[in-house]
Protein backbone atom coordinates (compact mmCIF):
# COMPACT_ATOMS: atom_id res chain seq x y z
CA UNK A 1 0.00 0.00 0.00
CA UNK A 2 2.72 2.54 0.65
CA UNK A 3 4.10 1.21 -2.23
CA UNK A 4 1.28 2.06 -4.27
CA UNK A 5 1.03 5.64 -2.51
CA UNK A 6 4.06 6.80 -3.58
CA UNK A 7 3.64 6.05 -6.70
CA UNK A 8 0.49 8.22 -6.70
CA UNK A 9 2.22 11.07 -5.32
CA UNK A 10 4.80 10.57 -7.77
CA UNK A 11 1.92 11.75 -10.45
CA UNK A 12 1.58 15.37 -10.47
CA UNK A 13 -0.18 15.87 -6.78
CA UNK A 14 -3.63 16.94 -7.83
CA UNK A 15 -4.11 14.50 -9.72
CA UNK A 16 -3.33 12.03 -7.14
CA UNK A 17 -4.94 13.56 -4.80
CA UNK A 18 -7.93 13.06 -7.64
CA UNK A 19 -7.11 9.67 -8.11
CA UNK A 20 -7.00 8.48 -4.08
CA UNK A 21 -9.88 10.73 -3.60
CA UNK A 22 -12.08 8.50 -6.57
CA UNK A 23 -10.99 5.31 -4.25
CA UNK A 24 -12.92 6.64 -1.31
CA UNK A 25 -15.56 7.65 -3.65
CA UNK A 26 -16.06 3.53 -4.68
CA UNK A 27 -15.99 2.79 -0.75
CA UNK A 28 -18.55 5.43 0.46
CA UNK A 29 -20.79 5.75 -2.52
CA UNK A 30 -24.61 6.40 -1.65
CA UNK A 31 -27.27 6.00 -4.23
CA UNK A 32 -30.22 8.32 -5.24
CA UNK A 33 -33.45 6.54 -4.33
CA UNK A 34 -34.73 5.65 -7.48
CA UNK A 35 -38.58 6.74 -7.70
CA UNK A 36 -41.55 4.34 -7.72
CA UNK A 37 -42.59 2.66 -11.40
CA UNK A 38 -45.97 3.70 -11.03
CA UNK A 39 -44.81 7.09 -11.81
CA UNK A 40 -43.53 6.48 -15.25
CA UNK A 41 -42.64 10.41 -15.62
CA UNK A 42 -40.12 10.35 -12.80
CA UNK A 43 -38.34 6.79 -13.71
CA UNK A 44 -38.08 8.69 -17.42
CA UNK A 45 -36.91 12.00 -15.40
CA UNK A 46 -34.31 9.79 -13.45
CA UNK A 47 -32.87 7.53 -16.31
CA UNK A 48 -32.26 11.14 -18.56
CA UNK A 49 -30.22 12.33 -15.57
CA UNK A 50 -27.83 9.11 -15.12
CA UNK A 51 -26.68 10.25 -11.53
CA UNK A 52 -27.13 7.27 -9.59
CA UNK A 53 -24.79 8.57 -7.17
CA UNK A 54 -25.88 11.80 -6.58
CA UNK A 55 -25.80 12.08 -3.02
CA UNK A 56 -22.22 10.97 -2.82
CA UNK A 57 -21.71 13.55 -5.94
CA UNK A 58 -23.14 16.39 -4.07
CA UNK A 59 -20.69 15.64 -0.84
CA UNK A 60 -17.40 15.93 -3.51
CA UNK A 61 -19.30 19.03 -5.01
CA UNK A 62 -19.37 20.43 -1.56
CA UNK A 63 -15.85 19.67 -0.80
CA UNK A 64 -14.64 21.12 -4.18
CA UNK A 65 -16.71 24.19 -3.57
CA UNK A 66 -15.10 24.51 -0.02
CA UNK A 67 -11.48 24.23 -1.58
CA UNK A 68 -12.95 26.93 -4.17
CA UNK A 69 -14.05 29.19 -1.87
CA UNK A 70 -10.64 29.46 0.44
CA UNK A 71 -8.15 28.59 -1.80
CA UNK A 72 -8.31 28.46 -5.49
CA UNK A 73 -11.08 31.34 -6.35
CA UNK A 74 -8.77 33.93 -4.49
CA UNK A 75 -5.70 32.68 -5.79
CA UNK A 76 -7.39 32.98 -9.21
CA UNK A 77 -9.13 36.44 -8.51
CA UNK A 78 -5.32 37.32 -7.48
CA UNK A 79 -3.80 35.67 -10.43
CA UNK A 80 -6.25 38.09 -12.75
CA UNK A 81 -6.05 41.08 -11.23
CA UNK A 82 -2.06 41.09 -10.85
CA UNK A 83 -1.17 40.25 -14.41
CA UNK A 84 -2.60 42.29 -17.14
CA UNK A 85 -4.47 40.17 -19.98
CA UNK A 86 -1.88 39.86 -22.36
CA UNK A 87 0.76 37.79 -19.78
CA UNK A 88 -2.23 35.73 -19.20
CA UNK A 89 -2.76 35.13 -22.91
CA UNK A 90 0.68 33.96 -23.27
CA UNK A 91 0.07 31.72 -20.28
CA UNK A 92 -2.79 30.14 -21.42
CA UNK A 93 -1.16 29.97 -25.27
CA UNK A 94 2.25 27.96 -23.49
CA UNK A 95 0.13 25.72 -21.78
CA UNK A 96 -2.33 25.07 -24.29
CA UNK A 97 0.63 24.49 -26.75
CA UNK A 98 1.93 21.78 -23.98
CA UNK A 99 -0.73 19.91 -24.81
CA UNK A 100 -0.63 19.72 -27.96
CA UNK A 101 1.00 16.14 -28.03
CA UNK A 102 -1.62 14.90 -26.28
CA UNK A 103 -3.95 16.49 -28.68
CA UNK A 104 -2.38 14.94 -31.77
CA UNK A 105 -2.50 11.68 -30.37
CA UNK A 106 -6.32 11.92 -29.68
CA UNK A 107 -6.25 13.61 -33.40
CA UNK A 108 -5.62 10.58 -34.70
CA UNK A 109 -6.93 8.23 -32.90
CA UNK A 110 -10.22 9.37 -33.67
CA UNK A 111 -9.24 9.11 -37.43
CA UNK A 112 -9.39 12.73 -37.75
CA UNK A 113 -6.38 14.12 -40.05
CA UNK A 114 -7.19 17.71 -40.88
CA UNK A 115 -7.96 17.87 -37.01
CA UNK A 116 -4.54 16.05 -36.65
CA UNK A 117 -2.57 18.39 -38.94
CA UNK A 118 -4.05 21.88 -37.74
CA UNK A 119 -2.58 20.13 -34.46
CA UNK A 120 0.42 19.26 -35.78
CA UNK A 121 1.28 22.77 -37.21
CA UNK A 122 0.11 24.52 -34.09
CA UNK A 123 2.77 22.80 -32.43
CA UNK A 124 5.51 23.64 -35.31
CA UNK A 125 4.39 26.98 -35.54
CA UNK A 126 3.73 28.23 -32.26
CA UNK A 127 6.61 26.88 -30.63
CA UNK A 128 9.20 27.82 -33.35
CA UNK A 129 7.54 31.21 -34.55
CA UNK A 130 4.88 31.65 -31.48
CA UNK A 131 8.35 31.71 -29.23
CA UNK A 132 7.44 28.49 -27.16
CA UNK A 133 3.92 28.82 -27.57
CA UNK A 134 3.62 32.25 -26.23
CA UNK A 135 1.74 33.33 -29.22
CA UNK A 136 -0.86 31.86 -31.28
CA UNK A 137 0.28 32.54 -34.48
CA UNK A 138 -1.05 29.45 -36.06
CA UNK A 139 -4.62 30.45 -35.58
CA UNK A 140 -4.23 33.81 -38.02
CA UNK A 141 -2.15 31.35 -40.29
CA UNK A 142 -5.44 29.37 -40.83
CA UNK A 143 -4.64 26.37 -37.79
CA UNK A 144 -7.01 27.23 -35.18
CA UNK A 145 -7.81 25.54 -32.36
CA UNK A 146 -10.18 22.70 -31.59
CA UNK A 147 -10.74 20.46 -28.74
CA UNK A 148 -9.80 16.93 -28.39
CA UNK A 149 -8.96 14.42 -25.80
CA UNK A 150 -9.04 11.32 -24.63
CA UNK A 151 -12.88 11.22 -23.60
CA UNK A 152 -13.72 12.52 -27.20
CA UNK A 153 -11.54 9.81 -28.53
CA UNK A 154 -13.37 7.05 -26.64
CA UNK A 155 -16.74 9.11 -27.03
CA UNK A 156 -16.19 8.86 -31.39
CA UNK A 157 -15.14 5.02 -30.39
CA UNK A 158 -18.54 4.66 -29.91
CA UNK A 159 -18.52 4.42 -25.91
CA UNK A 160 -21.55 6.03 -24.07
CA UNK A 161 -20.52 9.06 -21.08
CA UNK A 162 -22.06 6.84 -18.59
CA UNK A 163 -23.56 8.17 -15.22
CA UNK A 164 -21.98 11.25 -13.83
CA UNK A 165 -19.46 11.69 -11.48
CA UNK A 166 -18.88 14.31 -9.80
CA UNK A 167 -14.57 14.50 -8.74
CA UNK A 168 -12.54 15.82 -6.25
CA UNK A 169 -10.54 18.59 -7.41
CA UNK A 170 -11.06 17.15 -10.75
CA UNK A 171 -14.89 18.53 -10.63
CA UNK A 172 -17.22 16.80 -13.05
CA UNK A 173 -16.96 14.15 -15.19
CA UNK A 174 -18.15 10.49 -15.36
CA UNK A 175 -16.92 7.18 -16.46
CA UNK A 176 -15.75 7.50 -20.48
CA UNK A 177 -13.85 10.90 -19.05
CA UNK A 178 -12.15 9.94 -16.20
CA UNK A 179 -10.70 7.14 -18.06
CA UNK A 180 -9.74 9.61 -21.18
CA UNK A 181 -8.47 11.65 -17.89
CA UNK A 182 -6.57 8.55 -17.58
CA UNK A 183 -5.61 7.65 -21.30
CA UNK A 184 -4.49 11.92 -21.87
CA UNK A 185 -2.02 11.36 -18.80
CA UNK A 186 -0.11 7.92 -20.10
CA UNK A 187 -0.04 9.92 -24.25
CA UNK A 188 1.61 12.66 -23.18
CA UNK A 189 5.22 12.40 -23.18
CA UNK A 190 5.90 15.00 -19.87
CA UNK A 191 4.99 11.69 -18.52
CA UNK A 192 7.86 9.98 -19.12
CA UNK A 193 10.84 12.18 -18.97
CA UNK A 194 13.41 11.89 -16.49
CA UNK A 195 12.32 12.76 -13.02
CA UNK A 196 14.31 14.95 -10.81
CA UNK A 197 13.76 18.69 -8.34
CA UNK A 198 13.95 20.80 -11.58
CA UNK A 199 11.00 17.79 -13.97
CA UNK A 200 8.94 18.28 -10.38
CA UNK A 201 8.90 21.72 -10.42
CA UNK A 202 8.09 22.19 -13.63
CA UNK A 203 5.30 19.55 -13.49
CA UNK A 204 3.96 21.24 -10.56
CA UNK A 205 4.21 25.22 -11.87
CA UNK A 206 2.39 23.59 -15.18
CA UNK A 207 -0.51 21.95 -12.83
CA UNK A 208 -0.85 24.66 -10.78
CA UNK A 209 -0.66 27.81 -13.58
CA UNK A 210 -3.27 25.25 -15.69
CA UNK A 211 -5.72 24.87 -12.52
CA UNK A 212 -5.13 29.30 -12.25
CA UNK A 213 -5.46 29.61 -16.08
CA UNK A 214 -8.86 27.72 -16.26
CA UNK A 215 -10.29 29.07 -13.24
CA UNK A 216 -9.94 33.11 -13.60
CA UNK A 217 -11.35 32.24 -17.27
CA UNK A 218 -14.62 31.17 -15.56
CA UNK A 219 -14.58 33.57 -12.64
CA UNK A 220 -17.60 35.38 -13.73
CA UNK A 221 -19.37 32.86 -15.43
CA UNK A 222 -19.37 30.85 -12.11
CA UNK A 223 -20.11 33.40 -10.17
CA UNK A 224 -23.28 33.80 -12.13
CA UNK A 225 -24.11 30.30 -12.15
CA UNK A 226 -23.98 29.73 -8.25
CA UNK A 227 -26.03 33.09 -7.72
CA UNK A 228 -28.30 32.36 -10.52
CA UNK A 229 -29.67 28.61 -10.07
CA UNK A 230 -31.92 27.31 -8.13
CA UNK A 231 -29.17 24.06 -8.02
CA UNK A 232 -26.07 25.05 -8.97
CA UNK A 233 -25.19 21.15 -8.86
CA UNK A 234 -27.54 20.44 -11.25
CA UNK A 235 -27.17 23.22 -13.56
CA UNK A 236 -23.40 22.07 -13.81
CA UNK A 237 -23.84 18.63 -14.54
CA UNK A 238 -26.40 20.15 -17.33
CA UNK A 239 -23.76 22.30 -18.52
CA UNK A 240 -21.02 19.72 -18.66
CA UNK A 241 -23.02 17.52 -20.55
CA UNK A 242 -24.04 19.25 -22.67
CA UNK A 243 -20.57 21.04 -23.48
CA UNK A 244 -19.08 17.46 -23.82
CA UNK A 245 -21.84 16.56 -26.73
CA UNK A 246 -20.89 19.67 -28.58
CA UNK A 247 -17.22 18.86 -28.64
CA UNK A 248 -18.39 15.55 -29.61
CA UNK A 249 -20.89 16.98 -31.86
CA UNK A 250 -18.29 19.31 -33.67
CA UNK A 251 -15.52 16.57 -34.08
CA UNK A 252 -18.06 14.23 -35.65
CA UNK A 253 -18.84 17.03 -38.07
CA UNK A 254 -15.52 17.80 -39.08
CA UNK A 255 -14.89 15.55 -42.03
CA UNK A 256 -12.91 18.24 -43.97
CA UNK A 257 -11.48 16.51 -47.28
CA UNK A 258 -7.27 15.12 -47.10
CA UNK A 259 -6.57 16.25 -50.13
CA UNK A 260 -4.48 19.09 -50.72
CA UNK A 261 -5.55 22.40 -52.00
CA UNK A 262 -2.93 22.59 -54.94
CA UNK A 263 -3.67 18.54 -56.04
CA UNK A 264 -5.04 18.11 -58.84
CA UNK A 265 -8.52 16.61 -58.12
CA UNK A 266 -11.32 15.54 -60.59
CA UNK A 267 -13.50 18.88 -60.43
CA UNK A 268 -17.17 16.77 -59.14
CA UNK A 269 -14.85 15.37 -56.42
CA UNK A 270 -13.24 18.46 -55.48
CA UNK A 271 -16.22 20.62 -55.31
CA UNK A 272 -18.28 17.83 -53.12
CA UNK A 273 -15.39 17.29 -51.04
CA UNK A 274 -15.01 21.47 -50.44
CA UNK A 275 -11.30 21.38 -51.02
CA UNK A 276 -10.06 24.64 -52.54
CA UNK A 277 -8.73 24.63 -56.27
CA UNK A 278 -6.21 27.95 -56.88
CA UNK B 1 -17.73 5.48 -41.05
CA UNK B 2 -17.42 7.87 -37.86
CA UNK B 3 -20.49 9.56 -38.26
CA UNK B 4 -22.70 6.45 -38.40
CA UNK B 5 -21.04 5.90 -34.82
CA UNK B 6 -22.25 8.40 -33.56
CA UNK B 7 -26.37 8.08 -33.44
CA UNK B 8 -25.41 4.44 -31.49
CA UNK B 9 -23.61 6.44 -29.02
CA UNK B 10 -27.13 7.80 -27.91
CA UNK B 11 -29.02 4.59 -28.11
CA UNK B 12 -26.43 2.88 -25.77
CA UNK B 13 -26.73 5.72 -23.87
CA UNK B 14 -29.66 5.77 -21.35
CA UNK B 15 -29.58 9.26 -20.88
CA UNK B 16 -32.19 11.05 -22.73
CA UNK B 17 -30.82 14.28 -22.22
CA UNK B 18 -29.05 14.17 -25.40
CA UNK B 19 -32.02 13.44 -27.41
CA UNK B 20 -32.50 17.25 -28.19
CA UNK B 21 -28.90 16.65 -29.73
CA UNK B 22 -29.17 13.78 -31.12
CA UNK B 23 -32.22 15.45 -33.37
CA UNK B 24 -30.52 17.76 -34.22
CA UNK B 25 -27.05 16.17 -35.59
CA UNK B 26 -29.55 13.79 -37.40
CA UNK B 27 -30.77 16.76 -39.23
CA UNK B 28 -27.58 18.02 -39.85
CA UNK B 29 -26.52 14.75 -41.65
CA UNK B 30 -29.90 14.42 -43.70
CA UNK B 31 -29.57 17.49 -45.45
CA UNK B 32 -32.55 20.19 -45.57
CA UNK B 33 -34.73 18.36 -47.65
CA UNK B 34 -34.92 15.18 -46.14
CA UNK B 35 -35.50 17.09 -42.76
CA UNK B 36 -38.39 18.87 -43.95
CA UNK B 37 -40.15 15.28 -45.43
CA UNK B 38 -39.08 13.40 -42.24
CA UNK B 39 -40.54 16.17 -39.42
CA UNK B 40 -42.66 18.12 -40.82
CA UNK B 41 -45.62 16.30 -40.37
CA UNK B 42 -45.44 16.02 -36.65
CA UNK B 43 -43.42 19.37 -36.13
CA UNK B 44 -45.27 22.05 -38.18
CA UNK B 45 -42.88 24.79 -36.88
CA UNK B 46 -40.71 24.02 -39.98
CA UNK B 47 -42.89 24.18 -42.26
CA UNK B 48 -44.34 27.67 -40.93
CA UNK B 49 -40.85 29.32 -40.20
CA UNK B 50 -38.55 29.45 -43.32
CA UNK B 51 -35.17 29.79 -43.14
CA UNK B 52 -34.32 33.10 -44.85
CA UNK B 53 -37.30 34.93 -42.42
CA UNK B 54 -35.69 33.37 -39.29
CA UNK B 55 -31.98 34.55 -40.12
CA UNK B 56 -33.25 38.09 -41.49
CA UNK B 57 -35.54 38.18 -38.02
CA UNK B 58 -32.00 37.21 -36.08
CA UNK B 59 -30.13 39.48 -37.88
CA UNK B 60 -32.53 42.59 -37.36
CA UNK B 61 -32.76 41.50 -33.64
CA UNK B 62 -28.42 41.53 -33.31
CA UNK B 63 -28.45 44.71 -34.72
CA UNK B 64 -30.64 46.67 -32.44
CA UNK B 65 -29.39 44.48 -29.10
CA UNK B 66 -25.70 45.93 -30.69
CA UNK B 67 -27.46 49.74 -31.03
CA UNK B 68 -28.74 49.22 -27.97
CA UNK B 69 -25.51 48.17 -25.58
CA UNK B 70 -23.08 49.70 -27.24
CA UNK B 71 -24.44 53.13 -27.28
CA UNK B 72 -22.77 56.16 -24.98
CA UNK B 73 -26.04 56.53 -22.70
CA UNK B 74 -25.77 55.43 -18.71
CA UNK B 75 -26.24 51.57 -17.92
CA UNK B 76 -30.39 52.50 -16.84
CA UNK B 77 -30.96 53.75 -19.76
CA UNK B 78 -29.29 50.43 -21.84
CA UNK B 79 -31.00 48.21 -19.59
CA UNK B 80 -34.18 49.76 -20.55
CA UNK B 81 -33.68 49.15 -23.92
CA UNK B 82 -32.49 45.78 -23.45
CA UNK B 83 -35.78 44.71 -21.58
CA UNK B 84 -37.96 46.14 -24.58
CA UNK B 85 -35.68 44.11 -27.41
CA UNK B 86 -36.36 41.09 -24.79
CA UNK B 87 -39.71 41.51 -24.55
CA UNK B 88 -40.42 42.18 -28.33
CA UNK B 89 -38.14 39.47 -29.92
CA UNK B 90 -38.58 36.52 -27.22
CA UNK B 91 -41.00 34.25 -26.64
CA UNK B 92 -41.07 34.48 -22.82
CA UNK B 93 -43.91 32.36 -22.36
CA UNK B 94 -42.88 29.56 -24.15
CA UNK B 95 -39.97 29.59 -22.62
CA UNK B 96 -41.20 29.43 -19.58
CA UNK B 97 -43.49 26.22 -20.49
CA UNK B 98 -40.49 24.23 -21.08
CA UNK B 99 -38.38 25.01 -18.64
CA UNK B 100 -41.42 24.10 -16.40
CA UNK B 101 -41.61 20.55 -17.88
CA UNK B 102 -43.73 18.14 -17.32
CA UNK B 103 -44.82 20.20 -14.12
CA UNK B 104 -46.58 22.65 -16.10
CA UNK B 105 -49.82 20.44 -16.25
CA UNK B 106 -49.61 19.44 -12.61
CA UNK B 107 -49.89 23.30 -11.60
CA UNK B 108 -52.94 24.85 -11.14
CA UNK B 109 -54.23 27.94 -13.00
CA UNK B 110 -53.10 29.89 -10.41
CA UNK B 111 -49.98 28.63 -9.86
CA UNK B 112 -48.91 28.81 -13.58
CA UNK B 113 -49.55 32.37 -14.01
CA UNK B 114 -47.41 33.16 -10.50
CA UNK B 115 -45.21 31.60 -12.43
CA UNK B 116 -44.92 32.30 -16.19
CA UNK B 117 -44.77 36.42 -14.12
CA UNK B 118 -41.99 35.36 -11.95
CA UNK B 119 -40.22 33.81 -14.78
CA UNK B 120 -40.47 36.35 -17.19
CA UNK B 121 -39.28 38.96 -14.33
CA UNK B 122 -36.36 36.93 -12.84
CA UNK B 123 -35.19 36.21 -16.95
CA UNK B 124 -35.45 39.86 -17.95
CA UNK B 125 -33.46 40.89 -14.72
CA UNK B 126 -31.11 38.24 -15.26
CA UNK B 127 -29.90 39.29 -18.76
CA UNK B 128 -30.50 43.24 -18.22
CA UNK B 129 -28.18 43.01 -14.94
CA UNK B 130 -25.43 41.74 -16.97
CA UNK B 131 -25.95 44.79 -19.60
CA UNK B 132 -22.20 46.65 -18.45
CA UNK B 133 -20.73 43.05 -19.67
CA UNK B 134 -21.69 43.64 -23.63
CA UNK B 135 -20.06 46.64 -24.15
CA UNK B 136 -18.36 46.21 -26.95
CA UNK B 137 -19.80 43.03 -28.57
CA UNK B 138 -20.18 42.43 -31.89
CA UNK B 139 -22.44 39.58 -33.58
CA UNK B 140 -22.10 38.60 -36.94
CA UNK B 141 -25.10 36.52 -37.67
CA UNK B 142 -24.03 33.06 -40.45
CA UNK B 143 -27.00 31.34 -41.58
CA UNK B 144 -29.94 29.27 -40.24
CA UNK B 145 -30.25 25.10 -40.21
CA UNK B 146 -33.76 23.77 -39.90
CA UNK B 147 -33.94 21.89 -36.31
CA UNK B 148 -37.47 19.99 -35.31
CA UNK B 149 -38.60 22.70 -32.66
CA UNK B 150 -37.91 25.65 -35.52
CA UNK B 151 -34.89 26.90 -36.77
CA UNK B 152 -31.60 27.35 -35.76
CA UNK B 153 -29.69 30.69 -36.66
CA UNK B 154 -25.93 30.95 -36.66
CA UNK B 155 -24.18 33.91 -35.46
CA UNK B 156 -20.86 34.69 -34.05
CA UNK B 157 -20.43 36.80 -31.35
CA UNK B 158 -17.41 38.51 -30.22
CA UNK B 159 -16.46 40.77 -26.97
CA UNK B 160 -13.51 42.41 -25.99
CA UNK B 161 -10.72 40.40 -25.26
CA UNK B 162 -12.43 37.40 -25.49
CA UNK B 163 -12.28 34.69 -27.98
CA UNK B 164 -15.27 34.71 -30.60
CA UNK B 165 -18.14 32.72 -29.66
CA UNK B 166 -20.65 30.77 -31.10
CA UNK B 167 -23.99 31.45 -30.37
CA UNK B 168 -27.15 29.90 -31.70
CA UNK B 169 -30.86 31.24 -31.72
CA UNK B 170 -33.66 29.01 -32.13
CA UNK B 171 -36.27 30.78 -33.43
CA UNK B 172 -40.15 29.47 -33.86
CA UNK B 173 -43.55 31.46 -34.58
CA UNK B 174 -45.87 29.63 -32.99
CA UNK B 175 -47.78 32.92 -31.91
CA UNK B 176 -47.65 34.09 -35.71
CA UNK B 177 -44.58 36.20 -35.17
CA UNK B 178 -41.12 34.69 -35.06
CA UNK B 179 -39.62 34.09 -31.69
CA UNK B 180 -36.48 33.14 -30.06
CA UNK B 181 -37.06 30.29 -27.74
CA UNK B 182 -33.54 29.55 -27.30
CA UNK B 183 -30.52 30.40 -26.83
CA UNK B 184 -27.05 28.35 -27.09
CA UNK B 185 -23.87 29.33 -26.28
CA UNK B 186 -21.36 26.76 -27.65
CA UNK B 187 -23.53 24.26 -27.31
CA UNK B 188 -25.15 24.51 -24.43
CA UNK B 189 -29.17 25.28 -24.39
CA UNK B 190 -29.60 27.79 -21.73
CA UNK B 191 -33.52 26.94 -21.47
CA UNK B 192 -32.81 23.13 -21.68
CA UNK B 193 -30.24 24.13 -18.70
CA UNK B 194 -32.84 26.13 -16.44
CA UNK B 195 -35.26 23.16 -17.09
CA UNK B 196 -32.91 21.03 -15.67
CA UNK B 197 -31.76 23.25 -12.63
CA UNK B 198 -35.92 23.45 -12.53
CA UNK B 199 -36.19 19.43 -12.44
CA UNK B 200 -33.82 19.17 -10.18
CA UNK B 201 -34.82 21.69 -7.43
CA UNK B 202 -38.51 19.93 -7.77
CA UNK B 203 -37.00 16.56 -7.15
CA UNK B 204 -35.17 17.92 -4.13
CA UNK B 205 -38.61 19.90 -2.73
CA UNK B 206 -40.87 17.07 -3.35
CA UNK B 207 -42.34 17.86 -6.76
CA UNK B 208 -43.91 21.05 -5.19
CA UNK B 209 -44.17 23.90 -7.96
CA UNK B 210 -45.27 26.02 -5.21
CA UNK B 211 -41.97 25.92 -3.46
CA UNK B 212 -40.45 26.32 -7.04
CA UNK B 213 -42.59 29.22 -7.25
CA UNK B 214 -41.58 30.71 -3.72
CA UNK B 215 -37.67 30.52 -4.81
CA UNK B 216 -38.17 32.09 -7.93
CA UNK B 217 -40.26 34.87 -5.82
CA UNK B 218 -37.03 35.21 -3.70
CA UNK B 219 -34.64 35.53 -7.06
CA UNK B 220 -37.02 38.10 -7.93
CA UNK B 221 -36.82 40.27 -5.08
CA UNK B 222 -33.38 39.87 -4.59
CA UNK B 223 -31.27 43.03 -5.44
CA UNK B 224 -29.34 42.27 -8.76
Amino acid sequence: MPDVLSRLAALQPLRAVGLVAALALLVLTGCATQPPASDADAVAEYRETNDPIEPTNRVFYAVNNGLDTVIIRPLATAYRYVLPQPVRNGVHNVLSNLGNPVQLFNDMLEAKPRRAGDTMMRLLVNTTVGVGGIFDVATDWGWPAHDSDGGMTLALWGLPDGPYLFLPILGPSGPRDATGFGIDYGLSPTTYIGRGPTVDALGYARTGLGALDARSAVLDDLDKITSQALDPYATIRSLYRQHRQSQIDDAVADNRATVPAWFPAPPAASTASGARIP
Amino acid sequence: MIVSQGPSLFTMSKNATFVPTLSRRACLAAGGAAVLTAVAMPHKAIAETALEPATAFIDKTAQSLMAAVNGSSPGAAKAAALEKIVEENVDIEAVARFCLGRFWRAATPAQQKDYLELFHRVLVSNITGRVGEYQGVTIVTNRGVAREDGVAVTTTVTRPNNAPNRVDWLVANETGQLRVIDVIAEGTSLRLTQRNDYMSFLSRNNNSVQALIDALRQQAAAPK
